[in-house]
């Protein structure tokens, strides 16, 4: 891993982002992204993340996945007209995520991870009808 | 900023443009190009992840890794958040070990441990639900409960303003995992067992969180500083690149590490199991 990249995941561990109340809704939708994974037997987390992005902006989370587990990452927004995308990619930057969907303010993306060790879920809004989007993202792992 | 991540997308509303991008994600990207203000903090796994994983290694003999004591408050506030960590955890290898006696004793001890840092309220209603869901043996319904607890307990004490705290709570329950399971991986070593302690990330966010507390005077305790130390002396044991195999000597260290730590927090050194 480069300098650069190494600097970088110094600092965002400097960044708290807390779920704010105004994402609140968007996580209502991130659970209804997620309901049909629990139907299958995945557990979804209790807690979440969440904050809000403008039209094209992105938000990295960084996240410690085991493999010999499955996950489903769950994004949903509460802007009406919105579109989202998650995305999962490897701590060396590659695509890592074996599935992912896309509906409107709903997203979804799998992980069978082939390597225990850090990941990073890519949130980004597409469009918007608004300035700033709210998002939120749960998942599920089994 | 990195721009821009094409997407999957499936809605009638978005233009085929968007939909060529989202049928092609693009297969890497560059992660150094992300600013620090756009990647939020490292996700801390909930235990029942590294135990769902521990589930398909094979069948431990979990009741050998129960302590005998869940350790004693005593009255400092870092000790009893890295306490109530570790007792939370110990929640999950009783329920392992599918003994509901002990799950409702540890149900019992993290109401008692909340209290002494008044988070009592949050946990209330877990702690009768362990309770309750331990008497009806429903395991993985306890240790959900167990997760949540952890999550309430953390969410109490970050209303609070009690930041610092709520993390110690999640590295004392981080300590205490991975004694065991480094214990479990150690007593039959795989190299698959073996690399669910490859968390840098997670080691150097942990790192990081103690570093910052430094200049205040929970950072000063004796007890913060020896976890600093220990996550110093853990981090060259696991490998920093994705694939490093981590071996059954340095797993061992690991185990000899946390469980020194732990019976430091529980303040009964020599008491474990």
């Amino acid at each position: 891993m480069n300098k650069k990249v190494l600097t970088f995941l110094a600092l965002a561990a400097l960044v708290t982002v807390p779920v704010f109340a105004y994402v609140n809704d968007a996580l209502s939708f991130a659970h209804e992204a997620a309901d049909p994974y629990v139907k299958k037997g995945f557990s979804v987390r209790e807690d979440a993340w969440g904050g809000d992005l403008g039209v094209e902006d992105q938000q990295a989370m960084t996240a410690q996945l085991f493999k010999g587990n499955e996950y489903w990452f769950a994004l949903g927004t509460e802007v009406k007209g919105a579109v989202v995308t998650i995305h999962i990619y490897d701590a060396q930057g590659k695509l890592a995520e074996s599935e992912s969907w896309q509906k409107g303010r709903f997203a979804g993306a799998r992980v069978v991870p082939s390597k225990t060790g850090t990941y990073y879920a890519i949130v980004t809004v597409e469009k918007s009808p608004q300035e700033r989007t709210g998002w939120a993202v749960v998942y599920a792992y089994k | 900023m990195t721009k821009h991540i094409p997407i999957l997308a499936a809605t009638l509303a978005i233009s085929s443009a968007a939909f060529a991008r989202a049928e092609n994600p693009p297969p890497s990207i560059d992660l150094s190009r992300f600013p620090a203000a756009e990647v939020k903090n490292v996700v801390v796994p909930v235990p029942s992840e590294v135990f769902a994983v521990l589930d398909k290694l094979g069948t431990p003999n979990w009741r050998g890794q129960l302590r005998k004591s869940l350790g004693k408050n005593t009255g400092n506030r870092a000790q009893v958040a890295l306490l109530l960590g570790t007792v939370i955890a110990e929640g999950f290898i009783a329920v392992e070990a599918e003994d509901s006696e002990r799950v409702k004793e540890i149900g019992r001890e993290v109401l008692a441990l909340a209290e002494a840092i008044n988070v009592r309220k949050a946990v209330i209603a877990r702690s009768k639900s362990i309770t309750d869901l331990a008497e009806a043996r429903r395991w993985r319904e306890v240790r959900t409960e167990f997760d949540g607890a952890l999550n309430d307990v953390r969410s109490a004490m970050q209303e609070l303003g009690d930041d610092n705290l709520a993390q110690l709570v999640s590295l004392g329950g981080w300590t205490r995992g991975t004694e065991v399971l480094t214990a479990i991986v150690g007593d039959s070593f795989t190299s698959d067992g073996a690399e669910l302690l490859h968390q840098p990330e997670l080691l150097s966010y942990f790192s990081e969180t103690l570093s910052r507390m430094k200049s205040t005077r929970l950072g000063k305790d004796e007890l913060v500083v020896r976890m600093r130390k220990m996550l110093d002396s853990i981090k060259p044991l696991i490998g920093k690149e994705d694939g490093t195999r981590i071996s059954a000597s340095n797993v061992k260290r690991i185990n000899q590490l946390t469980g020194d730590t732990v019976s430091a927090i529980t303040s009964e050194p020599g008491v474990a199991r």
